[in-house]
């Protein structure tokens, strides 16, 4: 019966395994969905201590307590959208599970906050390599209205050209300056005044 | 003409250009092109909208006449520690003097050493004190440091501590080194030349109880010639010379740094007092001027007497003496600026009677007391701390407010500051206040022994000797609290 309507070659055994293998198909995509969505939410993240010490800033930030209760999690900004995208950004994040691992001491606030600098840069290049696709997912640049007399105007002839994350850094975690101002011997000095530590022990703990 | 003769008719020709008045502001030190960097015409088209108020000034502004942009003033190097990027450039919020003075040369030099610009170093050993005891260190930001300047403090992360910050004080230490603020006088982002003429322009910080100008200006006819003819003070003129700008009245500008016949205008606005006249004891001083750049204010009889010395400074470090301007040289030029409007026996018989009651202020009141105090702390009946005993407290409002108002008062002319909230004020609170608690403290004899020392032998309390019977003003015995007038 089969034959009749098909060709040649999609024997029964074939049937059987393109059935089977769409159906395994189907449930490694909805797997993956489900992983990238598990492995974006603060609770998966903040499995590391590490991230526990970036999250505390962002809970006191507006993006996690604005007055509409729309809340951005971890992966909302930080990881791609549509499941390829959102696979490949875990698969790439798994560098800094790597480094989490085998790499500095990251647990160690004193360790975390000399490094932070470093993976802040990263991220906002990250944003600007994307044109702020996270940023849009939530944020359209012609709806943005403030609350002051121009902001949409300001969104629409000034920011024209630019992306989110050019003008909005600095929103949610630790306020780290940007690369281009950014001094390490004024960081270290800060650091190691907010921790009590002894000038050039900053430096020390960068060398390890 | 003989060669002698010529090179003499040169010199006097030379010497009259020299001496030719500053009829214009200075020449700016900058070369036009430097100006209107490109990178900065874009920042009005956002600012305009996200600042209308603070664009608007500026596109009034002579800057913006003459196309001076937003980073021509703002622009910043990325070493600088409050260098921010800030829309794909590199500036830093705070424009300090240095910054002004990439154009504005002569002034910054001026300016810089100035008393107005070390009004925040000058103090800040006395400030802790205040501040602490009476205050916290946010009411330090919002009043002494209002008009004294903060040291801006930037932090680790490129932000500004929010205790110094922001602050526009006539002294403040910024990030760059430079001290003081511009703005401080000159109102950003318009700089007007009309505002800064204005007493107003020194009253928002020269007013009240530790410099009581606003009023005693307002007060004196200087002041009631400027009310009335403020539309003849041709105040947006260019150029501001006394007696050819205009004639109806002196402001502050007028007097302590203004252009006047022969006298130069100059941004170092102490310059020409001859008198201190905020501290415990007023002393004639002169400015030393140091072959690093510096200025310090020295007592006439402390002062060296040639250039070419070197002296040890504050910090322990020496400086060679550039050349000394005497209290006299500065009463001088002062009293040119008066011959503008006045007869020179005019401005000396002025002169003659200020100094003399601020001689008599300090020989009748600022020294028996401030004697009287240092003898109390060597003898340990007061503690180092200050402002923890009432007589401390006492002290300080007698020279630091009375004692004030009524030096200023003698200088400007208001006569209600210099009697009832001068001299009379200074009166009720020595006899009144200072003498009595100093019995209650020191108890009977060691008060009579200081009292007689310093005061009954002291012939500007005479009066005192005088008395029928023991004056009630000094009955108040150790331990009893009650004491009156």
């Amino acid at each position: 019966m089969i034959s009749k309507w098909l060709p040649d070659f999609i024997t029964r055994h074939v049937l059987f395994a393109l059935i089977i293998g769409s159906i395994v198909g189907m449930g490694f995509v909805l797997f993956l969905i489900e992983f990238d969505h598990f492995t974006s939410s603060e609770e998966f993240c903040t499995t590391c201590h590490s991230m526990e010490i970036v999250a505390e800033p962002y809970r006191q930030s507006v993006h996690y307590n604005p007055s509409s209760g729309v809340r951005a999690s971890c992966g909302d900004c930080h990881v791609s959208e549509g499941v390829l995208s959102a696979t490949w950004d875990h698969f790439l994040g798994t560098k800094d599970l790597i480094k989490q691992l085998f790499g500095p001491n990251y647990d160690d606030p004193v360790v975390n906050a000399l490094h932070l600098p470093e993976a802040a840069f990263a991220a906002r290049q990250w944003f600007k390599n994307k044109d702020s696709a996270t940023c849009k997912r939530c944020h359209v640049k012609e709806a943005i209205n403030g609350d002051r007399a121009n902001t949409l105007k300001i969104h629409q002839d000034d920011a024209k050209n630019k992306t989110c994350i050019e003008c909005h850094y600095n929103l949610v975690h630790r306020k780290v300056p940007d690369e281009k101002v950014f001094k390490r011997d004024k960081w270290n000095q800060m650091i190691e005044k907010e921790f009590s530590l002894k000038a050039g022990d900053a430096e020390a703990i960068l060398n390890k | 003409m003989t060669p002698n003769r010529r090179s003499l008719t040169y010199s006097v020709a030379l010497f009259f250009l020299l001496s030719v008045p500053l009829v214009q502001a200075e020449k700016v030190t900058l070369e036009t092109s430097n100006w209107g960097l490109e990178g900065g015409k874009a920042c009005v088209s956002c600012h305009e909208k996200s600042s209308a108020g603070l664009t608007m000034q500026w596109q009034n502004s002579a800057h913006a006449k003459n196309k001076v942009n937003c980073l021509d003033c703002h622009q910043a190097k990325k070493e600088e520690e409050d260098a921010i990027e800030h829309e794909g450039a590199i500036i830093s919020v705070i424009v300090s003097p240095k910054d002004c003075g990439r154009c504005h040369g002569k002034e910054f030099e001026q300016q810089q050493g100035s008393k107005h610009s070390q009004a925040m170093s000058s103090i800040t050993a006395r400030m802790p004190h205040l501040a602490k005891q009476m205050g916290d260190n946010s009411t330090l930001l919002l009043s002494c440091a209002k008009c004294h300047g903060s040291k801006v403090e930037v932090n680790g992360d490129g932000t500004i501590n929010p205790l110094t910050w922001p602050n526009n004080g006539i002294g403040r230490i910024n990030p760059d080194g430079s001290l003081g603020s511009c703005s401080a006088c000159h109102g950003r982002h318009q700089f007007s030349k009309q505002q800064a003429r204005q007493p107003e322009a020194c009253t928002h910080c020269h007013h009240g109880t530790d410099s009581p100008d606003k009023d005693i200006y307002a007060n004196s006819k200087h002041g009631m010639m400027y009310q009335g003819f403020k539309s003849k003070m041709n105040l947006d003129s260019d150029n501001w010379v006394a007696g050819q700008d205009y004639y109806a009245a002196p402001t502050c500008v007028t007097c302590h740094m203004g252009a006047a016949g022969k006298i130069k205008s100059s941004h170092d606005v102490g310059m020409r007092d001859s008198w201190n006249l905020n501290r415990p004891i007023s002393k004639k001083q002169s400015l030393v001027i140091l072959d690093n750049g510096n200025k310090i204010e020295v007592a006439d009889d402390e002062a060296p007497s040639r250039r070419g010395e070197s002296i040890e400074l504050a910090d322990g470090t020496t400086a060679k003496v550039k050349a000394i301007a005497s209290s006299k040289r500065r009463r001088q030029v002062m009293s040119n600026v008066c011959q503008e409007c006045h007869s020179k026996m005019f401005a000396k018989s002025h002169f003659n009677n200020m100094d003399a009651q601020i001689e008599l202020y300090n020989d009748k009141y600022g020294l028996p007391a401030q004697q009287i105090m240092a003898q109390l702390y060597e003898d340990k009946l007061l503690t180092p701390m200050p402002f923890d005993e009432t007589i401390e407290v006492t002290f300080w409002e007698l020279w630091h407010n009375e004692g004030t108002r009524f030096r200023h008062a003698a200088a400007m002319g208001d006569k209600s500051a210099a009697w009832w909230e001068g001299i009379f004020s200074l009166g009720t609170n020595f006899y009144g206040k200072f003498l009595p608690q100093l019995k209650q403290l020191a108890g009977k004899e060691k008060a009579e022994q200081l009292i007689t020392e310093h005061v009954k032998e002291n012939d500007n309390h005479l009066w005192f000797n005088n008395l029928n019977k023991e004056s009630k003003l000094l009955g108040v015995e150790k331990g009893n609290d009650e004491y009156d007038f």
